[in-house]
């Protein structure tokens, strides 16, 4: 006579196997969990076994939209190798859809399918991964306009155009330059979290008097503590549509050299739509993550709807507080196709939750002698700070832009940035 | 479990009424993510209530420690303790301060809620594993403290910052969403029986409406709460537009989400609610 939860065992199995290879984390730990919660549940009801599972194996509800597809299957009894090629498909369907839904209840749930962390992430399962790499080469709209921070740091920039992945050997000088400039800009914010100091300091009247004790009271010595420091978020959010990718690129492998080490940065790119690369960018992946983002763009290469966008990342991730106190850093020519009024409100709303909101424009006037593209006009009121062009003195500016904001009282413009004053600036 | 829960005036649904049953059968700690306001707190205070178990709640913060969270010694008195001329240990449990961790491990029997865990940074997190899966602590003056029926743990998150993987593994995991209208009207309806069933009915019409728009604060169970009671006290027991506008800074919070409602919605989606009642 096998226990119940021998008698699972072998479907639990399976199921977190399954699920594993759709990309959601089970482990075996989970695995005994779940064989313990089917021996208190009625393992006939769909229902009850279905929310067993997901309370034991699933971690996060961005992965709910795969944990259905793939308990779906397995309740079936069937093969679990085809879960890829059905998510997939789910995640190809437009994300604001209503998905498939537990338990036949009514909810918006398209909620929660934005979010589904295969799409997001950038952390496509194998399914899911182009086999085929777009060309970049169509969306390079010429040798005019492949300048950038690149052009500005090694004066023989060429590169072939058919150099997509890796980074070229002078590019990653660049790129080493600029982490470097990075790291020492590492910008910081008071930590609530105190710690002992020698003799400069707050009075720290906990280990004061602990101390006292062993003088029978007498406080001999007199403990402080100091205020300590953490680094501060630092939110980009990176067009990569058309020429901007060049720009992007540099600034985003320079990040990954120096994500870890003092900073902090949340990483977003986007064309027409948005994709988290944060979770991407320690890994070597990066390059990988980038085509599947601009694998999205094609139809539109040239423009953005910067708006749309911004509303995505305020719905889905500044509600949550990625924004709060972070230094956000919009790469963007401000080249819009879409609506300038949503992108006015939409960058007030990302504004408003910023420590700071900082512009940089890589190519400033490069829309054929027209002072200032549609989308950077609507944009300037909620500016805090606007950097335009792409030499080392760009660059530096932000570097140095960066290290300041970090600590003390957080500074804001008084008077909104226009277009006219930009201009005068440049 | 769900009856239980439901005398507490708190309904849940089949699964999570499965997934509380579970937690407390197999004794995991139970995670518990959600859209602010659909009653991540209030459950664990309906869980504690529902069992009959005193309820023990650590509000989490940025820099909150060991000192907070757990135990401290009552510096104080120990002091007063010395100069009065006292002998005997100084650090015995005479002069431990027990914070709400510790508290939850030495009383048999409790409801432990670790409130917004997202808001306390990644030591504390770390600190919290040890204590999460093996349910003892170690006082290094006193030894270790550790419990043989430990507390039913419910952790909250808003998620405002991404939980460590290894304190997602120790715990069972639960996202609680809105309620479908039934539901909402039948939490109303158990919260505040003094409302006229019709208005409760025709707020959760518009309360649902209202989800499927794109706001920037969906409004939660706890909004709905509050913005049928001022209708009930500022209107006559109908849904009309003119009330609502001049109640709807109890249902949404954000001016951007109050103007837009008012602007292009409000007549439309009160007539559409007292519809779907009708």
């Amino acid at each position: 006579m096998r226990s119940p939860e021998e008698a699972v065992a072998p479907a639990v199995v399976a199921l977190a196997r399954g699920l594993r290879a759709a990309g959601v984390p089970a482990g075996v730990d989970d695995e005994l969990t779940l064989c313990r919660a089917l021996g208190e549940v009625d393992v006939r009801r769909r229902e009850d076994v279905y929310w067993a599972g997901r309370a034991t194996l699933l971690r996060r509800i961005d992965d709910l939209s795969t944990f259905e597809a793939v308990f779906g299957l397995w309740w079936e009894g069937r093969r679990l190798e085809m879960v890829g090629a059905t998510v997939a498909e789910q995640a190809e369907s437009d994300p604001r859809m209503p998905g498939p839904q537990h338990g036949g209840e009514s909810l918006p749930q398209f909620r929660h399918e934005g979010r589904s962390g295969h799409i997001l992430d950038g952390e496509a399962m194998p399914a899911l991964r182009p086999i085929e790499l777009p060309s970049s080469a169509d969306e390079q709209p010429g040798e005019g306009e492949r300048r950038g921070v690149l052009a500005a740091y090694s004066p023989n920039e060429v590169l072939t155009e058919s150099e997509k992945l890796g980074l070229g050997a002078d590019e990653a000088a660049v790129v080493r330059r600029l982490a470097d400039a990075l790291r020492m800009a590492a910008p910081q914010r008071a930590s609530r979290r105190r710690r002992p100091a020698g003799r400069v300091g707050r009075l720290d009247v906990r280990r004061t008097v602990r101390g006292s004790l062993a003088t029978d009271g007498e406080a001999i010595r007199i403990a402080r503590s100091h205020r300590t420091f953490r680094p501060r978020r630092l939110l980009f959010i990176c067009d990569v549509s058309g020429s901007m990718e060049r720009h992007s690129r540099v600034l985003l492998a320079s990040l990954q050299g120096v994500v870890g080490a003092d900073i902090k940065a949340e990483t977003f790119v986007f064309a027409t739509r948005l994709t988290r690369l944060t979770t991407t960018l320690g890994s070597p992946d990066l390059a990988g993550a980038l085509d599947r983002a601009r694998s999205a763009v094609e139809d539109w290469s040239g423009g953005t709807r910067i708006g749309e966008v911004l509303a995505e990342l305020n719905a889905e991730w500044g509600r949550r507080g990625l924004a709060r106190g972070a230094i956000t850093i919009v790469v963007s020519d401000g080249w819009d196709r879409g609506d300038p009024e949503l992108l006015s409100r939409e960058l007030e709303r990302l504004q408003r939750q910023s420590r700071r909101l900082v512009w940089l424009n890589p190519r400033p006037a490069d829309l054929g002698g027209q002072p200032l593209a549609v989308g950077m006009r609507a944009a300037l009121p909620y500016i805090d700070d606007y950097i335009a062009g792409h030499d080392p003195h760009a660059v530096g500016q932000l570097v140095r832009l960066v290290h300041g904001l970090g600590a003390g009282r957080a500074v804001r413009r008084q008077r909104p940035l226009s277009a006219t004053s930009s201009q005068q600036r440049r | 479990m769900g009856e239980a829960l439901a005398a507490e005036r708190y309904l849940v649904d089949e699964g999570l009424a499965t997934v509380v049953f579970l937690a407390l059968r197999l004794r995991k700690p139970l995670l518990v993510e959600g859209e602010p306001g659909v009653g991540k707190t209030e459950l664990a205070k309906a869980v504690a209530a529902a069992s009959g178990c005193e309820l023990v709640r650590l509000q989490c913060y940025e820099g909150i420690d060991v000192h907070h969270a757990l135990y401290d010694w009552d510096y104080p008195r120990q002091l007063l303790h010395l100069r009065g001329g006292g002998t005997g240990a100084l650090y015995s449990e005479e002069f431990l301060v027990r914070r709400p961790l510790l508290e939850a491990l030495e009383r048999p029997g409790t409801v432990l809620l670790i409130d917004e865990l997202d808001r306390a940074d990644d030591e504390f997190e770390a600190f919290l594993l040890e204590f999460l899966s093996d349910f003892q602590v170690t006082i290094p003056e006193i030894g270790v403290i550790r419990s043989d029926r430990p507390p039913v743990v419910v952790l909250t998150s808003n998620r405002t910052r991404e939980l460590h993987d290894a304190l997602r593994r120790r715990c069972l995991y639960h996202w609680i969403d809105h309620p479908d209208r039934e539901r909402e009207v039948a939490i109303v309806r158990t919260r505040r029986p003094e409302l006229p069933e019709a208005l409760v009915r025709q707020v959760c019409a518009f309360v649902e409406e209202l989800r499927w728009l794109d706001l920037y604060r969906v409004p939660g169970v706890g909004e709905t709460l509050d913005w049928a009671q001022a209708l009930h006290t500022v209107g006559d027991g109908e849904l009309t537009a003119d009330v609502a506008e001049r109640t709807l800074g109890a249902l949404l919070k954000a001016r951007e989400d109050v103007e837009r409602v008012r602007r292009g919605h409000l007549e439309e989606l009160a007539a559409k609610a007292r519809d779907a009642v009708a």
